[in-house]
């Protein structure tokens, strides 16, 4: 998608770029974060959506890898479903304006919301590192079981089982890559939201994440 | 899969020392990051693997492809079929499938007699260097012998099985390796086959 022009710089190389300008755009609007005066809940999320549009698109060549699925699962436990399910939309539609739009955007939009969900849902559970590690790896094998469900619509039900069986080597990488991006990713995120939150869940009561 | 388990005990090994090493702050980070790392290394390979374990038999009467493992379609594939009572030593228990990098993945005991089948190959332009690269990956368990004349190339035996040792062949009668492609009995011989690229050539023993 992102090609180089007349240099051959091979997929290891874009990808080696791809995570430097990845990398760029999470330490710009991490600054910019910083300069922001509490309270602005939805500049963050505009601003998380960003990352996770850009984080989608430039971690393509990685197979299942993106950060987008921790993204909202934090969302859903520290501002609840309703901001999660804005975001997951958001980043779904976004990314796909340049990876691809289709029928599998509305699936993307909803195993997202779906983990924004949970992540809500569970929110009051979610007191500690490993526990978000763990639920995020989870949520990346029911996110693409939501994606999964798309097939319906080419084949029959028969080939479901099938379909999900052969995808269990890419459901391990989204539950890797989720679990690698919850380990750096999590207290990060989870500090951010708790300076900018408007509305304080009862749910959530602000829990801090220890390791 | 020997590979496979390999790498699976030298992952563990490795992130458990990761584990102990790291101060727990730390240690989910440097455990992920590892075990992710190595995911997108072997990710060609779990993917291989995992497609031959949860492969199935194709079932379409109209595909040349039907009965085989449906990893294969679109691809090229040699088949032998061994007559009652003369299986190969290697494959007497059902028909055996051979990956094009010659890992047996796949048994079919419900298959009507017994044999082998080397697939996934691509690239072949004639038979005969097909049929010879698939016994190559066989490692010499479906060895060709075979003869040139005037009338092209004749297959003596294949695996060490001549017609012959199972039939009666005299001056009136006799059998052969007989060979099909895409389920069609081959209008010529293995010499002049030209392939497509998802060609099957099948060979069994026919008397006449």
């Amino acid at each position: 998608m992102l090609g180089a022009h007349a240099i051959d710089i091979g997929p290891v190389g874009m990808l080696a770029i791809n995570i430097a300008l990845l990398s760029l755009v999470g330490w710009a609007l991490l600054r910019a974060e910083r300069g922001l005066p509490d309270g602005r809940e939805w500049t963050l999320l505009a601003m998380l959506a960003i990352f996770g549009i850009f984080g989608r698109v430039l971690l393509e060549p990685l197979p299942n890898i993106q950060p987008v699925t921790v993204l909202v699962l934090v969302v859903g436990m520290q501002m609840g479903a309703k901001r999660a399910i804005a975001l997951a939309t958001v980043i779904a539609l976004g990314s796909n304006l340049i990876m691809g739009h289709g029928i599998w955007t509305l699936y993307q939009a909803l195993g997202w919301s779906l983990v924004g969900c949970l992540g809500a849902y569970a929110a009051p559970h979610l007191t500690s590192m490993p526990r978000i590690a763990g639920i995020a790896a989870l949520s990346g094998v029911l996110f693409d079981w939501v994606i999964s469900l798309s097939i319906l619509h080419t084949l029959g039900s028969g080939m479901l089982p099938a379909y999900i069986l052969a995808g269990i080597p890419y459901d391990m990488l989204h539950a890797l890559g989720n679990l690698f991006f919850a380990a750096w990713l999590a207290s990060p995120l989870v500090e951010m939201m708790e300076r900018h939150q408007t509305v304080h869940l009862e749910a959530t009561e602000n829990v801090p994440v220890t390791a | 899969m020997s590979q496979l388990y390999g790498l699976a005990i030298f992952t563990v090994s490795l992130a458990a020392l990761i584990w102990f090493t790291l101060s727990s702050d730390n240690r989910l980070k440097g455990v992920s990051t590892f075990l992710l790392v190595m995911a997108v290394i072997s990710a060609p390979t779990l993917n291989q693997e995992w497609a031959r374990m949860t492969s199935e038999l194709i079932d379409d009467e109209g595909n040349s492809h039907n009965g085989l493992p449906d990893i294969w379609l679109g691809k090229q594939v040699v088949c032998v079929d061994f007559p009652v009572g003369a299986a190969h030593s290697d494959y007497a228990d059902g028909r055996h499938y051979i990956d094009y990098d010659g890992t047996d993945f796949m048994t079919e005991m419900e298959f009507n007699g017994t044999g082998a089948c080397v697939g996934g190959l691509s690239g072949y332009e004639d038979g005969l260097g097909m049929m010879l690269n698939a016994t190559d990956i066989a490692e010499g368990d479906l060895e060709v012998v075979y003869s040139t004349s005037q009338y092209g190339v004749m297959i003596e035996t294949i695996g060490g099985v001549d017609p012959c040792d199972y039939h009666t062949c005299s001056s009136t009668q006799g059998a052969y390796w007989s060979l099909y492609h895409n389920n069609a009995w081959a209008m010529v011989g293995i010499g002049d086959l030209v392939l497509d690229e998802d060609s099957v050539l099948e060979w069994k023993i026919e008397t006449w």
